[in-house]
């Protein structure tokens, strides 16, 4: 990072420059603020509480667990992004500093910038609340690649689903409650697939081939592009 | 007008030719199986309409004509009608043959998701108080939501099987007795019928709305007060 300058003159300005610009400024003001991190990670940490604390680890027999605890958390981890995901968006809006950002870098590469924060948000929600999860839900899992690669490419899913609708929503009135309503119709195939793949690694059975993942990929790959088609419309209104 | 009439009389012949001329299909508990000439056009227009507000958004977001963007609303309010009316007929179905009105069935599912989509399609429209914006906005949503559709199609049947009757859903297959089959494709054409001319209806009165409250016309003068004062 160098001091202060976001982009450089010397460098030419590709998308990718000007997103990881937009994503290092973020990055830097939430570090200053929190704000998002904590109310995600504090949302995560609640219901997890909730969950672990209501259902307990032995409360749930070894039959049903596979499936069981994979969708409480898939619960969690969707519904703890619906809570703080738009604020990507939001922030900007409250802050009055949207104008500028759509002058100051093209509309593709502000897309950009905004998932690579919100990955990075949800990479760090998930490195807390899933081992959490299987340390206090006592969840054994048989194949732990496969629930790796279906917890890293459903995060991203995640992420790509969620991030053209915080742009909606922040130029919306009643802004907290439209973007679930907004983002989990989209997000529904993805988490029903990450419950499904989830399950498959934690007991174990018919692993071959990981279909889950390839199909979390698949939507991740095609979330983006279209929202990369259609971001510009929403965001130069 | 003669439109209207004609379809009225049409829709009433194929209500009694569904109950008086077609027999009802082997393999369904008792007159069950009748339920194909009113569920199946029923869930068609549904998606019909999503598919026609999808492609009105499309062209909106080219062309910009708020006409087009009249045609997505419409086509997605008698969409949303059709969805409920193909919902419930469905679950009725349901109680008669599977036992339970409600079992999460994939094509159960499928359907919440739909009805879910225009819900938060609505939710989006009187969100945004910008005119423009909200035009625009709900046709993104629109493409977007359509994009993820093909993942329940082809991924929520792979994970539960289904216990929808397939086979009297596509009538090029054999095993449709063929005067169910004319009634079929008369209900089809009644249904589509009774769309268009509902869809025509929806859309002149939206126009005749537009017309009557000219919104960025009060802003401009607001605007001009404010600026002498």
């Amino acid at each position: 990072m160098r001091s202060g300058r976001w982009i450089t003159q010397n460098e030419p300005l590709t998308y990718l420059n000007e997103a990881t610009a937009i994503w290092l400024r973020d990055l830097r003001g939430e570090f200053r603020t929190r704000y998002a991190v904590n109310s995600i990670l504090m949302f995560a940490v609640t219901t997890l509480v909730a969950v672990s604390f209501s259902i307990g680890s032995f409360r749930i027999g070894e039959a049903e667990k596979p499936f069981l605890c994979s969708v409480l958390l898939w619960i969690i981890l969707v519904f703890s992004a619906l809570s703080g995901l738009s604020r990507s968006f939001v922030k900007e809006e409250e802050a009055g500093t949207m104008d500028v950002l759509k002058l100051s870098a093209r509309p593709q590469a502000v897309f950009l910038g905004k998932l690579f924060f919100n990955l990075t948000l949800l990479g760090a929600l998930q490195l807390i609340i899933v081992p959490l999860f299987i340390l206090l839900m006592n969840y054994k899992i048989a194949s732990p690649g496969l629930f790796a690669a279906m917890i890293i490419s459903g995060g991203l899913g995640l992420g790509a689903g969620t991030t053209i609708v915080a742009a909606m929503i922040a130029q919306a009135s009643a802004r907290g409650a439209l973007f679930a309503v907004l983002s989990f119709p989209l997000l529904l195939p993805l988490m029903i697939t990450a419950i499904k793949g989830c399950e498959r690694a934690a007991d174990g059975m018919n692993t071959a081939g990981w279909p889950e993942v390839r199909i979390a990929v698949a939507y991740t790959v095609i979330m983006i592009i279209m929202s990369l088609f259609l971001f510009p419309l929403i965001w130069e209104e | 007008m003669i439109i209207k009439v004609l379809l009225s009389i049409w829709m009433a012949v194929i209500i009694s030719a569904a109950f008086l001329y077609a027999g009802a299909a082997a393999g369904f508990p008792g007159q069950t199986s009748r339920i194909l000439f009113f569920h199946v056009p029923q869930a068609w227009i549904a998606t019909l309409s999503f598919l026609l507000s999808m492609i009105a958004s499309c062209i909106y977001l080219a062309r910009r004509s708020v006409k087009t963007d009249h045609l997505a609303l419409s086509a997605a309010e008698l969409g949303l009608l059709f969805c409920i009316l193909a919902t419930a007929t469905g679950s009725i179905f349901a109680r008669a043959t599977w036992g339970s009105f409600w079992n999460w069935d994939p094509r159960q599912t499928s359907i919440v998701i739909l009805l879910m989509i225009y819900g938060a399609y609505f939710a989006l429209r009187s969100a945004v108080p910008d005119p423009e914006k909200r035009r625009v906005f709900a046709a993104v949503y629109s493409i977007l939501a359509f994009v993820t559709v093909p993942f329940l199609v082809f991924v929520v049947p792979r994970i539960t099987a289904s216990l929808h009757p397939e086979n009297t859903m596509n009538p090029a297959k054999p095993g449709m007795d063929p005067k169910t089959l004319k009634v079929f494709l008369g209900s089809l054409l009644a249904y589509t019928g009774l769309f268009v001319w509902m869809l025509r209806l929806k859309i002149r009165l939206l126009r005749l709305e537009g017309r009557q409250e000219p919104e960025f016309v009060i802003s401009e003068k607001l605007k001009q007060e404010g600026e002498k004062g």
